[in-house]
C-alpha cells in the first residue's frame, strides 16, 4: 500500500513540481482560455448575425442572398470536423512564419462555433409566438424594436442553456487546437509526458484542469438563468 | 375614417379576399360576421398591414396606408388592436404591458404613462393587477387587459380579431361587457366576432363577408330581421 502511495506522490511530483512544471499547466490553461474566449466572442457575435439574417429573411425577400451565404456557412461549417477546419485554416490561408498560432485557433474555433450559435439563437428566437411580434408591430414598433423589447427578452431564457451547452463543448474542443502548434492544456500535458516518460498522470491533471474550468462555467451560467427566469413564475 | 377599396389578398395563389370596398367612419361600430376561412379576419389585418394586401387601396385619416412611402408604424399608433390569443407579453408585468408603447415610442414619460395604466387599470375593472405577471391571470383578464395596453395609446379605432373566441364561455361576459362600454364612449371600432348578441346590440353596421366578398351589410335589425343574401340565410339559421 505505501509503495502504491509512493508511485503514486513520486508520479505527480515529476509532473507537477519536478523543474516547476506547473507553470507549463498553467501557461496552457491562459492559452485554451484566451482561445475559448475569443472563440466564444467571436462565435456569438457571427451567431447573432446569421441567426439575425435566417429570421428576418422569413419576411423580407430582399435579404434572400444574405440568406443563401449564411445557410451555405452553416451546413458547411457543420458537416465538417473542426480539425479538418483547423488544419485548412492555418495551412492555408495563414502559412507566414510569424502568424500568430493563437489568433488562427481562435478564429477557427470562433468561426466554426458561430455557426452553432446561429442555429441555437434561431431556433430560440423562433420559439417565440408569432402572435407576440403582431402585437408588437401592432402597437406601432418597429420590427428592430419589436424585436429587442419582445422577442429578444423572452427567447433569451429559451437560448442561454443550449448557448452554455455550446460553451463548454467549445472549451473541450479547443483541446485539438495543438495540431497547429498552439500550446494548450492538452499540448502542455502532453510535452510533460514526453519529458517525464509518463504519459499518464499530466493528461490526468489536465483532464481535471478542463473539468474544473467546465464546472465554474456551468455555475455562472445557472446563475445567469436564475436571474432571468425572475420574471417568470407560471 | 378608413376606406378600403377593391381590396384584395392571396396566399399562394389562393384568393382569400376579392375585392373589398368598405367605409367605416368615425365613431361607426362595425361587426364582420361570416363562416370560418370567408376571409372576416384577414380583411381586418389588412387594415393596420399585419397583412399586406396583394391589389387595391386602404386609406386611414386621409393616408394611403398601402402606399409604400407612408410610415406604417406611425400609423399603426393609432389603430388599436385585439387578438384572439390576447399576445400580452408574458415577460413584464401587467402594467408594464401597458406603458411599454406610449413611453418606447415616446408618446408618453414614464410617469404619465403609468398614470395612464392606472386609470386603464381601473377602467377594466382589474386596478389590483398592476404587479402581476400576465400568465397570472384567466383568459377573461388577459382579454381585458390587451385591451388596456391597445387603448394606452389613445387610438382612434379599436380592431377587434375574434376576441372572445379563446375563452372559456363563463368569461365571455366580461369581455363583451367592456367592450359595449368602449362603444358607449364613442370608439370606432371594427369587430371580428362570433357573437351574435353583441353585434345586434351593439353594432351600427353587420357585414356578412362568405368566399372573399361581402355578401350583405345592413344595420343589426334590419340584418338580423329581414336577410336577403340566401347564404347568409342560411347562416344565421345555422348560429341563431
Amino acid at each position: 500500500m505505501s509503495h502504491f502511495l509512493k508511485n503514486i506522490s513520486d508520479a505527480l511530483y515529476a509532473a507537477i513540481l519536478e523543474e516547476n512544471r506547473y507553470l507549463f499547466y498553467l501557461e496552457g490553461i491562459k492559452v485554451t482560455i484566451i482561445v475559448s474566449l475569443l472563440a466564444i466572442l467571436l462565435g456569438v457575435a457571427i451567431g447573432l448575425l446569421v441567426a439575425v439574417v435566417k429570421v428576418a429573411s422569413a419576411n423580407n425577400k430582399k435579404l434572400w442572398l444574405l440568406n443563401k451565404i449564411c445557410n451555405i456557412y452553416t451546413t458547411v461549417i457543420r458537416a465538417t470536423p473542426a480539425i479538418v477546419q483547423l488544419l485548412i485554416l492555418s495551412n492555408l490561408i495563414f502559412t507566414s512564419r510569424n502568424s500568430n498560432e493563437i489568433l488562427v485557433a481562435a478564429l477557427c474555433f470562433g468561426i466554426n462555433s458561430g455557426a452553432y450559435v446561429a442555429e441555437i439563437i434561431r431556433a430560440g428566437l423562433e420559439s417565440i409566438d408569432k402572435g407576440q411580434m403582431e402585437a408588437g408591430r401592432s402597437l406601432g414598433f418597429t420590427y428592430i424594436q419589436t424585436m429587442k423589447l419582445i422577442i429578444i427578452p423572452q427567447a433569451i431564457k429559451n437560448i442561454l442553456p443550449a448557448l452554455g451547452n455550446e460553451f463548454i463543448t467549445l472549451i473541450k474542443e479547443t483541446s485539438i487546437a495543438g495540431v497547429v502548434a498552439v500550446t494548450d492544456l492538452t499540448k502542455a500535458a502532453q510535452y510533460i509526458g514526453s519529458v517525464t516518460w509518463d504519459v499518464l498522470t499530466p493528461l490526468l491533471i489536465a483532464a481535471a484542469c478542463y473539468l474544473v474550468m467546465v464546472l465554474g462555467l456551468t455555475k455562472l451560467l445557472g446563475i445567469f438563468e436564475r436571474r432571468l427566469a425572475q420574471g417568470d413564475r407560471n | 375614417m378608413i376606406v378600403t377599396k377593391n381590396l384584395q389578398k392571396s396566399f399562394k395563389g389562393h384568393e382569400v379576399l376579392k375585392g373589398i370596398d368598405q367605409t367605416i367612419e368615425k365613431g361607426e361600430k362595425v361587426v364582420i360576421i361570416g363562416p370560418s376561412g370567408s376571409g372576416k379576419s384577414t380583411f381586418l389585418r389588412c387594415l393596420n398591414l399585419l397583412e399586406e394586401p396583394t391589389a387595391g387601396e386602404i386609406w386611414f385619416e386621409g393616408n394611403n396606408i398601402t402606399d409604400k412611402k407612408t410610415d406604417i408604424n406611425l400609423l399603426r399608433q393609432k389603430m388599436g388592436m385585439v387578438f384572439q390569443q390576447f399576445n400580452l407579453f408574458p415577460h413584464i408585468t401587467v402594467k408594464q404591458n401597458i406603458t411599454l408603447a406610449p413611453v418606447k415610442l415616446g408618446v408618453m414619460t414614464q410617469e404619465e404613462a403609468d398614470r395612464k395604466a392606472e386609470e386603464l387599470l381601473q377602467r377594466v375593472g382589474l386596478p389590483d393587477k398592476a404587479n402581476q405577471y400576465p400568465n397570472q391571470l384567466s383568459g377573461g383578464q388577459k382579454q381585458r387587459i390587451a385591451i388596456a395596453r391597445a387603448l394606452a395609446m389613445n387610438p382612434d379605432v379599436m380592431l377587434f380579431d375574434e376576441p372572445t373566441s379563446a375563452l372559456d364561455p363563463e368569461m365571455v361576459g366580461e369581455v363583451l361587457g367592456l367592450m359595449k362600454q368602449l362603444a358607449d364612449e364613442g370608439m370606432t371600432m371594427v369587430v371580428v366576432t362570433h357573437e351574435m348578441g353583441f353585434a345586434k346590440e351593439v353594432a351600427s353596421r353587420v357585414l356578412f363577408i362568405d368566399e372573399g366578398v361581402v355578401k350583405e351589410e345592413a344595420a343589426p335589425e334590419e340584418f338580423f330581421g329581414n336577410p336577403k343574401d340566401e347564404r347568409l340565410k342560411e347562416f344565421l339559421s345555422k348560429v341563431l
